[in-house]
């Protein structure tokens, strides 16, 4: 199992929820939708790769043909997946802190839930409903989601500036360049290695190594 | 549509699993269920550069796991179970869904073949070319309610070339402090020659890599 990918980790719960709850539930992830500005505590956090809800009427889990027997459920299902950056207790404190009304607002009256506040009983609703990943694969494990963004600026600033500074003296290269430097202070990095900071991070580490070595 | 973010898709599927054993000499195996063979089969596929799904054009990132059940939440909630495991596939990738399924089926077919074969209704008869691997997929797709994109939603090669330049340009600006306003232009010309930041081909980071000694496609 591998929840980890690097810098990424993959977050995968399912929780209950009544139908007459997924019609308010749907509303508000509409409306999220809708208004960009709802979620900008979840851009503010920064911590997100991508992230999605989906819920599930019993009907829809998909049957395809006979040979499978037909689901028989009562509740709904949502289905919560994320990509973000550090580590499970990271993640869902810094939501508890930061977020804790967006949070309860998706989540409203599934089934047992606790709300985000206060932690301890959030994180056993979480830990209780959280599914462990058999395989993970990551584009880029040594970049955080902030790098990326990160990234896309530095690559456009770069051709931007090349083609600006084509023809220009020395001295006004350099005014150029200290601007240049100065418009990315917070984009210019180095990337490397998530450094191996728990037991699943050394697990997937000695995979990954055993991959180095040809080893299956 | 929630499947969509701009350029980015969120691709999730639940595929039944078979029930019961496959029969001795299914891919070597038996006296196993279909789903715990699965199971060792994902856990068995490389995760790094090495990984197929680093050969599968604009993929972000990707998860296999198993749904075996739902949880009980405990009285006074009902308890229920799924009649079937299934395969649950998500995935975030650049593009469209049938171009990039087309582009997955080029790609890694025989490894597909080595996971679905597992599910309901896929199988070497079944499903033989992409257009039929396409309607399977599309069968067993589940539609997503709401998509938070926190990234960006570029081609991957885009990102890559930027996550390149962004590590050399980090350098060049340590290495460069200090030095008189031509020799900083000077090797700034080198750098452009070198790194091509508008060519997203090569020099690039490759996908998937853990390693800052072979991550550059040169």
């Amino acid at each position: 199992m591998s929840n980890i990918a690097g810098k990424a980790y993959a977050m995968n719960v399912i929780t209950p929820l009544k139908w007459l709850t997924t019609l308010r539930t749907r509303l508000i992830f509409w409306g999220a939708g809708k208004l960009p500005s709802t979620t900008l505590g979840l851009v503010t956090l920064s911590l997100i790769h991508y992230a999605r809800w989906v819920i599930l009427r019993p009907k829809d889990f998909p049957h395809l043909g006979p040979e499978q027997p037909k689901e028989d459920l009562q509740y709904c299902y949502m289905l919560f997946f994320s990509n973000f950056n550090g580590s499970w207790d990271q993640y869902v404190d810094s939501f508890s802190s930061t977020i804790p009304t967006g949070l309860d607002s998706f989540w409203y009256k599934n089934i047992k839930y606790t709300n985000s506040i206060p932690m301890l009983p959030f994180h056993r609703y979480i830990t209780w409903n959280q599914i462990w990943t058999d395989n993970y694969y990551n584009a880029y494990p040594m970049a955080s989601t902030n790098d990326v963004k990160s990234a896309q600026k530095v690559r456009q600033n770069l051709i931007d500036f090349a083609r600006s500074t084509a023809n220009a003296t020395p001295d006004d290269f350099q005014r150029q360049y200290n601007k240049l430097l100065l418009s990315l202070q917070h984009d210019l990095s180095q990337m490397g290695l998530n450094p191996v900071v728990s037991l699943s991070a050394s697990a997937v580490d000695r995979r990954l190594g055993k991959e180095r070595r040809g080893v299956s | 549509m929630a499947n969509q973010s701009g350029n980015a898709y969120a691709l999730a599927l639940l595929c039944p699993v078979r029930a019961g054993a496959p029969p001795a000499g299914f891919d070597g195996q038996c006296q196993e269920s279909y789903a715990a063979h699965l199971r060792y089969v994902l856990q068995s596929v490389r995760v790094s550069g090495d990984s197929p799904m680093a050969r599968v054009p604009n993929t972000y990132l990707s998860r296999f796991f198993l749904l075996d059940d739902v949880f009980y939440q405990g009285s006074p909630a009902l308890e229920e179970h799924l009649k079937s495991s299934y395969l649950v596939f998500c995935c975030n990738f650049h593009g469209e869904l049938e171009p990039y399924l087309t582009g997955m089926w080029k790609t890694i077919e025989s490894e597909v073949r080595l996971i679905l074969n597992h599910c309901v209704g896929f199988s070497d008869q079944t499903v033989r070319d992409a257009a039929a691997f396409i309607a399977y997929i599309k069968k067993c797709e589940i539609k997503t309610t709401f998509y938070f994109n926190g990234s960006t939603d570029q081609p991957l090669a885009e990102q890559l070339k930027g996550l390149y330049l962004k590590q050399e340009f980090s350098k060049f600006a340590f290495e460069n402090q200090g030095r008189s306003a031509r020799e900083i232009q000077e090797a700034f010309g080198e750098f452009i020659k070198g790194t091509e930041p508008e060519n997203t081909a090569r020099p690039a980071w490759k996908p998937g890599v853990y390693d800052l000694d072979k991550v550059v496609a040169k």
